[in-house]
């Protein structure tokens, strides 16, 4: 058994020592791929629980409501309401003052209805503790959630302006503060924690409104968005004066952690790109050895080696040299995971402690090993065929001798294309391999330029999939100003339209269902994003509504059905008109017309959406209408600036993983032609002595030798290019399906997609020029002395 | 007087082997007539394939001048000697060397395409060498491992021929051939020489060697010795028997 293995270990490195060049390449794809594999890993395995871990340690609520314009006797409603729920473990109601709070964040706008507590209120909480993370000498201003206080936000010392209504507060930045559920734009609410004084002083503010922020810890935390419906619908029924907003665990964690899913997802392909490539490269190797090492293989057949032991020494020699690349991938991923670490926390906003996960370290070698081990064994099937004698005297032939495919007398090609056609049809695994490379690459460049078409020259499609609806500014009013606010801006000439689309966070039951967030719309034709209907249309008449695709697949839904909606205790039956998609939410929205929604609640007042003429000052417009209606108006935001800030830390993202896949691309494509012109070269070196002895050049036999590539590199290219155009939707689609997207509508530009594929070939071909100037070192006269 | 066709002057090899220079050859002064069918001899080691190499521009001299009529060869760079084979030599080698991925035939239009573009004319001659050398239409769309040896060799010759050289080269083509085939491929060169084409002909085998009007004798990587069997007829026994003692005289 030892004598065994010693033999084995015997022949691998003598076939590693024959093979330098071909061993690094390969660790090269195996590192790559194995260092993406163990990030992906990292990523869903323990980071996404980091959000957990938090939540646990913060004993956060698994529900959360803001309920505002609450009267006294509210939270002994609630206190009562939860006592009486078996479901129920501990929970806390704190004072705060609830309202929409926008400022400036990543060089635009965020906006989010706000919770702002009094700090040391809070800090004591014993549901849903705040935790102070950084904080200086400052004794009264406000303390920020941590996520503000990344990148060139805020810093402690610094001043805020906080847009609340029509006003506008500056604060000092005293500190920040960590909450797994309401750290972040992305929760649904955010909170704010003022001093004891700076909170007393908002408080006297007319926009004060007296508000109550519940934390609420369950049973089962999967039932928390269960809980939160409930809840809603009791309170409803009591108070149906009281605006109620919230949220839970399932819908924080997945929003939280969208660059999360995105990345992971990404890495996960790519890992399993490069591995598949990597995989198909040795089993061409594998091929190539026994071609190139038939004799020594017959001869060592000759001398008593069993065709077991053979295929263990090159499964050995694989595995072994995939295991440690492997390893090596996964400590490189360690070193690279604290830049991806930065990334993602500049969108969760929730603090990781990067650490050594064993098992994806165990996970990614072991896979990696012994998918590389199963390929080899599969290849190496051929060896079992091998008859000693045969081998020896060189009897197995290497060449197909049914047909001359490119005859030199008949073929219109000029010679050295020719020659080189010869070279590309008698070599299939080659072929195999290139076209699985490219057809890879292709997917992969479809996808940058998709992403570099809708994100980052222009982000509005990638806005009108994640945020729905958008325009230049939203401005929402009382209704007893309604028609005066209609009248203005119809008289006013930098308006280019406005149109009603009220969404006050104020949500409907969909009785058998769970609360949606409803958007209210009058005039479906002047929407922006008419893509939003991704099925059917939006709703016109007041028995119809239009629900989230995503809430429709999940509940078997579709256009046509009629279900019942209510809020409060009044409830009336509507048909679905269309399905719509947006993130907003998770997909759990709904769009109704102004008609429908009051038959069962009616509007305190209501949010226009306004797009201007070019060269609008948006937040002077703002201003001036803020002053005009004075306390009547009740948010203006700058929508524009709004998406400018949130998405920025998409854009950056996808900017960073584009680029990294486009190097990625480059370094696959260089290695694998790399190996696979040396392995031709290493295969056919006979034959380039003999072509330049007739007096071939080495500028002849370099072209040869790239242009021998070409036909499956085109070939697979332009193949691929026509899938990946077809599939990229769909599969971005799916990708994002967490987060409420079913449908994808990026716009695929197909004359950039096909000039990068040009750059592509034009790179291959470059590549396979370049690796092939191995030619020169080629001598004829070393053919003559060699035999 | 004989047309000089390759000049020497002063021509020498040397390799370094284990951290010593090896002399292969040593001022060398020779000169290679058109139409000759000159044959090196030597014993093994005597330079004789080294010197093949640098005639044919196969290698470069490490000193010395190497003349093709009027272009110095031995000052080309490795792409500009592949131009100068292209253009005027053919080469037989002992082992064949056809391709194996390729029919017979375009083994040999590989050749002739780099030299003439016209398909047709070339594929013309091809055939019509194939049918001087004795190889039936049906062989030359097989591949080179179909053939025997003889038929390789022939059709290794027709390679070599394709292109008309100024001169052929021929290192032990008879080497790796049964004593049939090797008469074979010597009864063509030597036909083909009677034709006018000159033929440089390496070999350490006496019944080749008698094919020659020229014999060079290399010792030690000098030329020893020539001898002259032009004025013999083929088969004559005095051909023999001149070539024996020259060799008997060279002390092979």
């Amino acid at each position: 058994m030892g004598g065994s293995f010693n033999r084995n270990v015997l022949i691998s490195r003598a076939n590693i020592r024959k093979a330098k060049g071909q061993t690094v390449a390969i660790i090269t794809l195996v590192i790559l791929s194995s260092l993406m594999m163990n990030i992906w890993l990292m990523l869903s395995m323990d980071y996404k629980n980091n959000f957990g871990r938090y939540h646990d340690r913060l004993n956060d609520g698994h529900v959360n409501i803001a309920a505002y314009t609450v009267g006294e006797d509210f939270n002994r409603f609630i206190e009562d309401t939860l006592d009486k729920n078996p479901d129920v473990t501990d929970y806390s109601i704190n004072r705060a003052f609830c309202s929409p709070v926008s400022f400036q964040y990543n060089g635009g706008e965020t906006s989010q209805l706000g919770v702002i507590l009094e700090k040391d209120d809070a800090l004591a909480r014993d549901v849903g503790e705040f935790e102070i993370t950084d904080e200086g000498g400052h004794t009264g201003g406000i303390y920020l959630p941590m996520l503000y206080g990344m990148g060139n936000n805020y810093a402690v010392g610094d001043t805020i302006e906080l847009n609340i209504y029509d006003e506008k507060f500056e604060y000092t930045v005293c500190g920040f503060f960590n909450s797994t559920m309401a750290g972040s734009h992305n929760c649904g609410l955010y909170a704010f924690l003022l001093t004891e004084d700076k909170f007393l002083e908002y408080s006297k503010k007319s926009c004060a409104s007296e508000s109550v922020y519940v934390s609420i810890r369950i049973n089962d935390k999967m039932r928390g968005e269960e809980m939160e419906t409930s809840l809603k619908e009791a309170i409803a029924k009591e108070f149906p004066d009281v605006t109620v907003a919230g949220n839970n665990y399932t819908l924080v964690n997945t929003s939280r952690y969208i660059s999360q899913m995105i990345c992971a997802g990404i890495m996960s392909a790519m890992a399993f790109f490069v591995l598949l490539i990597g995989v198909v490269v040795i089993i061409s190797n594998v091929a190539n050895y026994i071609r190139e090492n038939m004799q020594n293989l017959g001869a060592q057949k000759a001398i008593g080696y069993t065709s077991r032991q053979l295929v263990s020494a090159l499964i050995m020699q694989f595995s072994g040299i995939s295991a440690a690349a492997s390893v090596v991938g996964t400590v490189l991923s360690y070193c690279i995971f604290p830049a991806v670490n930065r990334l993602m926390i500049a969108q969760t906003g929730i603090p990781y402690r990067v650490k050594i996960l064993p098992v994806p370290i165990m996970i990614t070698v072991i896979f990696i090993s012994g998918a590389v081990a199963l390929a080899v064994y599969l290849s190496a099937g051929k060896i079992k065929k091998i008859e000693p004698i045969t081998a020896l005297r060189q009897g197995i032939g290497t060449h197909s001798f049914k047909k001359n495919r490119v005859p030199l007398d008949r073929s219109p090609l000029p010679l050295n294309a020719a020659l080189a056609m010869k070279t590309t049809f008698s070599g299939l695994k080659q072929n195999v391999t290139v076209c699985v490379t490219m057809l890879v690459i292709s997917l992969i460049i479809v996808f940058s330029g998709v992403m570099f078409e809708n994100v980052l020259k222009d982000i509005k499609p990638m806005v009108d999939m994640i945020a729905g609806e958008s325009a230049d500014s939203c401005i929402n009013i009382n209704l007893n100003r309604e028609d005066e606010f209609i009248s203005k801006l119809r008289n006013d000439g930098r308006v280019e339209k406005f149109y009603l689309f009220t969404n006050n966070n104020v949500e409907v039951q969909h009785v058998g269902g769970v609360s949606l967030v409803v958007s209210v719309i009058d005039d479906s034709s002047k929407l922006n994003n008419q893509s939003m209907a991704i099925e059917g249309r939006f709703p016109k008449y007041g028995n119809e509504f239009a629900v989230a695709a995503k809430y429709a697949k999940e509940r078997g839904l579709t256009v046509g059905d009629e279900i019942t909606l209510k809020i409060g205790n009044a409830e009336d039956k509507y048909i679905i008109s269309g399905l719509i998609q947006n993130t907003n939410n998770l997909g759990k929205d709904c769009i109704m017309t102004r008609e429908a929604f009051e038959k069962i609640s009616s509007l305190q007042n209501v949010s226009y959406y306004i797009d201007f003429v070019d060269g609008v000052d948006i937040d002077g417009f703002n201003s001036e209408m803020s002053e005009y209606f004075g306390s009547d108006v009740n948010v203006v935001y700058n929508i524009y600036a709004v998406l400018e800030g949130t998405s920025k830390v998409y854009v950056s993202l996808i900017t960073i993983i584009v680029a990294a896949v486009m190097i990625l691309s480059c370094i696959v494509v260089i290695f694998v032609i790399y190996l696979l012109v040396r392995t031709q070269i290493g295969g056919k070196k006979r034959d380039y002595g003999i072509l330049k002895a007739l007096g071939f050049t080495t500028r002849q036999l370099v072209l040869q030798t790239a242009l021998s590539f070409m036909p499956s590199v085109l070939v697979s290219t332009v193949v691929g290019f026509i899938i990946s155009i077809r599939i990229i939707n769909p599969l971005t689609a799916l990708f994002l399906g967490g987060i409420g997207v079913v449908k994808c509508s990026f716009v695929v530009p197909v004359v950039f997609i096909i000039f990068e594929e040009i750059g592509l070939v034009a790179f291959a071909f470059a590549a396979a020029c370049l690796m092939a100037l191995r030619v020169k070192k080629i001598s004829p006269r070393e053919l003559l002395s060699g035999e | 007087m004989k047309e000089i066709l390759i000049k020497t002057e002063r021509l020498s090899k040397s390799f370094s082997s284990g951290g010593s220079l090896q002399h292969v050859l040593k001022n060398i002064d020779l000169e290679l007539y058109k139409g000759d069918f000159t044959v090196i001899m030597g014993a093994s080691g005597a330079g004789k394939s080294t010197l093949l190499y640098a005639l044919s521009g196969m290698d470069t001299p490490t000193l010395g001048k190497i003349t093709f009529g009027e272009k110095v060869i031995s000052d080309l760079d490795s792409d500009g000697l592949a131009l100068f084979r292209k253009a005027h030599c053919g080469f037989v080698f002992q082992q064949m060397y056809l391709i194996d991925s390729m029919s017979v035939l375009d083994n040999v239009l590989a050749a002739g395409l780099l030299v003439n573009k016209d398909k047709k004319a070339l594929a013309g001659r091809a055939r019509e060498l194939f049918k001087l050398v004795g190889i039936p239409e049906e062989t030359i769309m097989k591949f080179p491992a179909q053939l025997s040896g003889g038929e390789a060799q022939r059709a290794g010759i027709v390679r070599a021929l394709i292109n008309t050289p100024e001169i052929l080269f021929a290192d032990e083509p008879t080497g790796a051939l049964n004593s049939k085939s090797g008469m074979d491929v010597l009864d063509t060169l030597t036909d083909f020489n009677n034709q006018g084409q000159s033929v440089v002909m390496v070999t350490h085998d006496m019944r080749s060697a008698r094919r020659g009007n020229r014999i060079l004798y290399l010792s030690d990587g000098i030329v020893m010795g020539e001898c002259d069997l032009g004025k013999y007829k083929h088969g004559d026994e005095m051909r023999h028997k001149k070539l024996s003692d020259f060799l008997t005289e060279m002390g092979w």
